[in-house]
C-alpha cells in the first residue's frame, strides 16, 4: 500500500531539509564565500519560520506516516522556537566562524541537520520518531562542541557531551523498550490506551522513570546537569548558546507530548517526581551559579536553573489532577517561557561573544569592569539580557516567571511556588553581579576589545527588541501559546 | 488621562534625555529639571480637581492590557494616594536642583535614573491592578540599584546590592501572595474588585506585610535601610527616605489592613512591638551616631515605626496620622539629607566631630536646619507635631492595643528630641574650627532647593485642615473595611463622624498649646 502524504503538512521540515542540501552542495565550491551558506541557512530557516507562522495561524492538528508523525500547534509552536533560535545562533556565529581558516560548511549544515532533530522530536507521535529525532540532533551537537579541533576545551568538550549523551541516549532507549515490554506499543496515544486498560505495571514504572532520567540528560535536570558547565565552557560560545536553547525545548517538548499524552494515567506517580526535580534544578542551579567566575559557566548554572522554572510549569501541568484550563495553562506557561528563554539566553551568549580581544574571549566576570563607559552598548545588551534573564519587569523574562508561577498556583502548587520566588531573588545576585562590575567598577587592565561585527549587532538587537516588545505586550505571544496546546 | 500623563510624562524626559545627551550637561539638566517641575505643575491639577467628599478612587483610567490573564492598565488615585503621589512629583524636581552641580560622572545616566524612578514611584502609587503595581514595584529596583550603585559612596556596591536582594527577597512572597490573590478574585487581578474574605488570609497577609515591612523597613528587617542611605548620593537618599519607604506603609494601608482585616487584627500583637522596638531601637542607635547621614538614617527607622504604630491602631485618629506622618517624614528627612549633602559638598565629611560652631560662618544653613530639625523632633507649630500628635492619639484610643506600647512609643519621641538637639548643638554652636572657617552659606540656588519644603513643613504645622480634608474619606473607608471584622466586634458607628472628631480635638489641643504660648 502506497503512503498517502501530505505534502502541506511536512512544508517546515521539508524547508530545512532542501535548505540543508542546497548547503551542502554550496559547500563544494571553494569560490563562494562561506558567508554565503551562513546567509543560505538564514533565509531558509526564515522561510521555514514564516510557513510555520502561517501554519500555527491557521490552526492543525493532524497526523502522518501512519500516526507517527503528528503536526499540530504544539509542535508547529515548538517549530517557531527552534528555528528562531536557529536564526539567531546563526547570525551571531557568523563572525565568529569568520576567523582562522576554521571549515565553515558543515558548521551550518550540522545546525541545520540538528534543527531538523528537533524539528522531529517535538513532532514525534511515537516514541521511536522521538528517539530518531534525539538521536539527529544530538550526533550533531557532539560535533559542533568539538568543532575547534585545535582547542583542547573544545575537543574535550565534544568527548564529554558525546559519552554522556550517549548514557542519556542508553537510559532513554531502555525506557522505550520497557514500556513497549509493558504496553506493547510505542505509538504515544496506544500507550495511553493501554494504560487505562491495563495495571500500573513494575515495568512500565521503571519505563517511566528511566525516560525521566533520559530527558533529565537531555535538558540538565538536577542531578542529571554535570556535563553542562563543562560542555558550555569549553564548547564555542555560538554552541554553547545554540545548546542552551533550542536543544532543550525540544527535550521539554517530547518530555511534555510523552508524559502528558502518553502517560497520563500516571500523573500521580511523576507528577510528584517533578516537583521535587524542578525544586532541586532551580535552587542548585542558582546557589552554584553564585560561585561562577567565569560567564559561560555561570550562564550554564543559570541555564539549568532555567530548565527548573520549566519544570514548575510541567509539574503544574501534571498536578492539575482533571482541571483542564490548569493543565492547558502548565503546558502553555512552559512552552512559552521555553520562547522566551531561548531568545533572552541566545541573547546573553551573544554579548559574551562581543565582548572580543583580539586575543580571544574574555570569560572572566572581572573583565567586564568598566564597559558600561567604554562600550556602551555592549554593556546595554548584556543588561538587557541579564535583567531578562533575572525575572525583572518589563522584560519578557518577568513575564515568563510570572506566567509559570501563576500556571502552579492554578494547581495548588504553593511550597513550589515560594521555592521558584526565593530562587529568583537569589538568582539576582549573579545576574545583578555582572551588571555591577560591568557599569560600577573601574577595569584593573586596559582590554582592547575587537570592532563589532554587523550580523551579531544585527542578531542582539532583534533578541533585545524581542525582550522587550514581549515584556510591555505579552499577548503578542501569550495568545498563540495558549492555542498551542495540545 | 490626567494621571497616565503624570505618570508617564517622566519616562518621556527619560527619552528625551537619551536622544538629546549629545547637547551638553546644561541641556541634559535643563530638561530634567523642566520635566520634573513640569510633571508637578500637571499633578497639582490632580489636587484641585479632587472630590474629597468621595472616598472611591478618582481618575480611573482602564484599558484591557493582557486579556488573557485578566490583567489591565487600571489606575486610580483616592485621598490616601494622592498625597503620596503630590509628594513624589513634588520631591523630584527639588532633587533635580539639587544635584544640579554635585554629578560628576555620567550626568544624562543620573538624571535618566531619577526621572523613571519617578514613574516607577508614580506607578506603584496609582496602579489598581495587581499585575501592575507588581510590575512597578520591581522596575522601581533598577534605577534605584544604579543610583546607589553608580553615584553612590565607597561602599556603594554593597549597600546596593543588599538593597536589590532585601527587596526583592520580600516581593518574591508577594508575588505568590498576589498570584493566590487573584484564584479568589475571580480570575482577575484588579484591586478594586478584591472584597469579601479570602482563603489562607493569614498566609496572604503575612506574604504582602513581609515585603513591606522590609521596604519601610519595620524593625528586625531594617538593617539595609542604613547602608543604602549612607552611601547613596544626597539626592538618592531624599528619593528613598522621603518616598521609597513610603511605598512600605502605602502598601499596608492599601492592602493589608483593608483586604485582610481578621488577619491584621490577629498580627496586631506581633507587629506593634516590632513597631515600637523600631521607635526606641532607631532613636537609640541614631544617638550615638558619629555620621550625620547615618544618624538621619537611623532616625528614619525610628519614625517609620510611628507611621506602623498608627496604621495598627486601625482607627480614623491614628491612620490620617499615619499618612500625614508619610509626608511630613517625606518632607522632614529629605531636607535634613538634602541640608546633610550640602555640608558634605563644603567639607567633604560628615563627621559630626569634623564641626561645631557652623552657625557663626553659616547663618542662613543654621536656620534651615533648625527648621529641620524641629520638624522631624515633632516641634508643635511644625508639621511633625500634627502627625505624630495624631499617631499617639489614635493609639491611645480604646480598643487600639495595649497603653503601655504607646507610652514607650512617647518615650521615642523624647528620645527624639535628645539625639536631633545633641546633634544640633554640636554642629553648629561651639568653637569654630579652623578648616571650617572658609566655609561659604548656601548659594541662590540651594535656598531656591529648601525653601518649598519649608513653606510645607510649616503650613502643615500651622493649618493641616486641607491635607486632612482630603484623605479623610478615603481614610474612613480603610477604616471601616479594617474594623468590619466579626473579631473586632467593636465597630464604631459613623466613621466619618469619628474622623472629624479627631480633628477637631487635635485641633482643640492646638489652640489650648498656642493660646499658652
Amino acid at each position: 500500500m502506497p503512503i498517502e502524504i501530505n505534502w502541506q503538512l511536512l512544508m517546515p521540515e521539508l524547508v530545512i531539509a532542501l535548505t540543508l542540501l542546497i548547503v551542502l552542495v554550496f559547500d563544494l565550491f571553494d569560490s563562494i564565500s562561506k558567508t554565503v551558506l551562513g546567509w543560505m541557512t538564514i533565509v531558509g530557516a526564515a522561510i521555514a519560520l514564516w510557513v510555520s507562522i502561517q501554519m500555527h495561524q491557521a490552526g492543525f492538528d493532524d497526523t502522518q506516516f501512519y500516526g507517527m508523525f503528528k503536526v499540530d500547534n504544539f509542535s508547529l509552536f515548538f517549530n517557531i522556537i527552534f528555528l528562531v533560535s536557529t536564526i539567531l545562533v546563526t547570525l551571531i556565529s557568523m563572525s565568529y566562524l569568520d576567523r582562522g581558516d576554521r571549515k565553515q560548511g558543515p558548521y551550518y549544515l550540522l545546525i541545520l541537520l540538528a534543527t531538523l532533530g528537533m524539528m522531529l522530536m517535538a513532532a514525534g507521535n511515537e516514541l521511536i520518531i522521538v528517539f530518531l529525532g534525539l538521536e539527529l540532533m544530538s550526533l550533531s551537537l557532539y560535533v559542533l562542541a568539538g568543532y575547534f579541533r585545535e582547542n583542547p576545551a573544545s575537543s574535550e568538550a565534544g568527548m564529554k557531551y558525546l559519552l554522556l549523551g550517549a548514557f542519556a541516549s542508553a537510559f532513554f532507549l531502555y525506557g522505550i523498550a520497557l514500556i513497549y515490554g509493558a504496553t506493547g506499543t510505542t505509538s504515544v496515544p496506544e500507550i495511553a490506551q493501554a494504560i487505562i486498560a491495563e495495571d500500573k505495571s513494575p515495568l512500565l514504572l521503571a519505563g517511566m522513570f528511566l525516560l525521566v532520567v533520559g530527558f533529565g540528560f537531555k535538558v540538565a535536570i538536577v542531578p542529571f546537569h554535570q556535563w553542562a558547565p563543562d560542555v558550555y565552557e569549553g564548547a564555542p560560545t555560538t554552541i554553547a548558546a545554540f545548546i542552551s536553547a533550542g536543544p532543550k525545548a525540544a527535550g521539554f517538548a517530547a518530555f511534555l507530548r510523552i508524559f502528558m499524552e502518553a502517560l497520563p494515567n500516571l500523573q500521580g506517580e511523576w507528577s510528584g517526581v517533578l516537583i521535587l526535580l524542578a525544586m532541586l534544578t532551580m535552587t542548585v542551579g542558582n546557589v552554584i551559579a553564585i560561585a561562577q567566575t567565569n560567564i559561560k559557566r555561570m550562564l550554564a548554572y543559570s541555564s539549568i536553573a532555567h530548565a527548573g522554572y520549566v519544570l514548575i510549569g510541567l509539574a503544574a501541568a501534571g498536578a492539575a489532577a482533571g482541571n483542564e484550563a490548569a493543565r492547558d495553562e502548565g503546558i502553555s506557561s512552559a512552552i512559552l517561557y521555553l520562547l522566551i528563554y531561548c531568545v533572552m539566553n541566545i541573547g546573553a551568549f551573544g554579548a559574551v561573544i562581543l565582548a572580543r580581544t583580539e586575543d580571544g574571549e574574555s570569560l572572566m566576570i572581572s573583565d567586564y569592569a568598566g564597559l558600561g563607559t567604554r562600550k556602551p552598548l555592549l554593556a546595554m545588551f548584556m543588561s538587557v539580557m541579564l535583567l531578562s534573564l533575572a525575572g525583572f519587569p518589563p522584560t519578557a523574562g518577568f513575564v515568563g516567571k510570572f506566567y509559570i508561577f501563576k500556571s502552579a498556583i492554578g494547581s495548588e502548587l504553593y511550597l513550589l511556588v515560594i521555592v521558584g520566588a526565593i530562587n529568583t531573588a537569589i538568582s539576582a545576585f549573579y545576574y545583578l553581579r555582572v551588571v555591577v562590575t560591568m557599569y560600577m567598577r573601574e577595569p584593573e587592565e586596559e582590554l582592547e576589545f575587537s570592532p563589532y561585527a554587523s550580523t551579531l549587532v544585527v542578531g542582539l538587537i532583534i533578541a533585545a527588541v524581542g525582550v522587550l516588545l514581549i515584556g510591555i505586550l505579552p499577548s503578542l505571544i501569550l495568545t498563540p501559546a495558549q492555542n498551542s496546546v495540545f | 488621562m490626567l494621571l497616565s500623563t503624570v505618570i508617564f510624562l517622566p519616562l518621556l524626559g527619560v527619552i528625551a534625555i537619551a536622544l538629546l545627551r549629545g547637547l551638553g550637561a546644561s541641556a541634559i539638566k535643563g530638561i530634567a529639571l523642566v520635566i520634573g517641575i513640569l510633571t508637578f505643575v500637571i499633578s497639582l491639577g490632580l489636587y484641585t480637581g479632587f472630590n474629597a467628599d468621595t472616598a472611591t478612587f478618582q481618575y480611573i483610567t482602564q484599558e484591557s492590557w493582557i486579556s488573557d490573564l485578566g490583567i489591565s492598565y487600571h489606575i486610580g488615585i483616592d485621598g490616601i494616594s494622592l498625597w503620596l503621589v503630590l509628594l513624589t512629583t513634588f520631591l523630584t524636581p527639588i532633587c533635580i536642583l539639587a544635584a544640579w552641580n554635585s554629578v560628576e560622572k555620567g550626568l544624562s545616566g543620573f538624571m535618566m535614573s531619577l526621572l523613571a524612578l519617578e514613574t516607577g514611584m508614580l506607578g506603584v502609587f496609582c496602579s489598581l491592578d495587581l499585575f501592575l503595581f507588581f510590575v512597578f514595584w520591581e522596575s522601581m529596583l533598577i534605577p534605584m540599584y544604579f543610583l546607589i550603585g553608580i553615584w553612590g559612596g565607597e561602599r556603594r556596591i554593597y549597600a546596593t546590592v543588599k538593597f536589590v536582594l532585601y527587596t526583592m527577597a520580600g516581593s518574591a512572597l508577594m508575588l505568590v501572595g498576589i498570584l493566590a490573590l487573584y484564584f479568589q478574585n475571580d480570575n482577575s487581578f484588579d484591586l478594586t474588585t478584591l472584597s469579601g474574605t479570602f482563603d489562607h488570609s493569614e498566609l496572604l497577609f503575612l506574604a504582602f506585610f513581609i515585603a513591606f515591612a522590609i521596604k519601610v523597613p519595620l524593625f528586625p528587617f531594617h538593617t539595609w535601610l542604613p547602608d543604602a542611605h549612607v552611601e547613596a548620593p544626597t539626592v538618592g537618599s531624599v528619593i528613598l527616605a522621603g518616598v521609597l519607604l513610603k511605598m512600605g506603609t502605602y502598601g499596608i494601608i492599601r492592602f493589608c489592613l483593608p483586604l485582610f482585616p481578621d488577619a491584621a487584627e490577629k498580627f496586631t500583637p506581633l507587629i506593634v512591638p516590632l513597631a515600637v522596638i523600631g521607635i526606641i531601637y532607631g532613636a537609640l542607635v541614631a544617638m550615638v551616631q558619629p555620621d550625620l547621614k547615618k544618624l538621619v538614617a537611623y532616625s528614619s527607622v525610628s519614625h517609620l515605626g510611628f507611621v506602623v504604630l498608627g496604621l495598627f491602631s486601625k482607627n480614623p485618629a491614628g491612620l490620617q496620622g499615619s499618612v500625614l506622618q508619610m509626608i511630613n517624614h517625606g518632607l522632614s528627612t529629605g531636607a535634613l539629607f538634602l541640608l546633610v549633602g550640602m555640608i558634605y559638598e563644603r567639607r567633604h565629611s560628615r563627621m559630626i566631630v569634623d564641626f561645631g560652631g557652623l552657625s557663626k560662618r553659616m547663618p542662613i544653613f543654621a536656620t534651615i536646619f533648625a527648621i529641620a530639625t524641629f520638624s522631624s523632633i515633632g516641634l508643635p507649630g511644625l508639621n511633625g507635631f500634627v502627625g505624630e500628635f495624631m499617631i499617639l492619639f489614635g493609639s491611645f484610643k480604646e480598643g487600639a492595643f495595649s497603653k503601655v506600647y504607646v507610652v514607650f512609643a512617647t518615650a521615642g519621641v523624647i528620645l527624639a528630641a535628645v539625639y536631633m538637639l545633641w546633634m544640633f548643638q554640636r554642629v553648629m554652636f561651639g568653637t569654630l574650627d579652623k578648616t571650617n572657617e572658609g566655609l561659604p552659606d548656601l548659594n541662590a540656588r540651594e535656598i531656591v532647593v529648601m525653601l518649598p519644603i519649608l513653606l510645607f513643613i510649616v503650613w502643615i504645622g500651622v493649618y493641616p485642615k486641607p491635607f486632612l480634608n482630603k484623605m479623610e474619606k478615603s481614610v474612613g473607608l480603610v477604616v471601616t473595611k479594617v474594623q468590619a471584622t466579626p473579631a473586632m466586634g467593636q465597630l464604631e458607628k459613623g466613621v466619618p463622624a469619628g474622623t472629624k472628631l479627631a480633628l477637631r480635638e487635635i485641633q482643640h489641643e492646638k489652640s489650648e498649646k498656642e493660646a499658652e504660648q
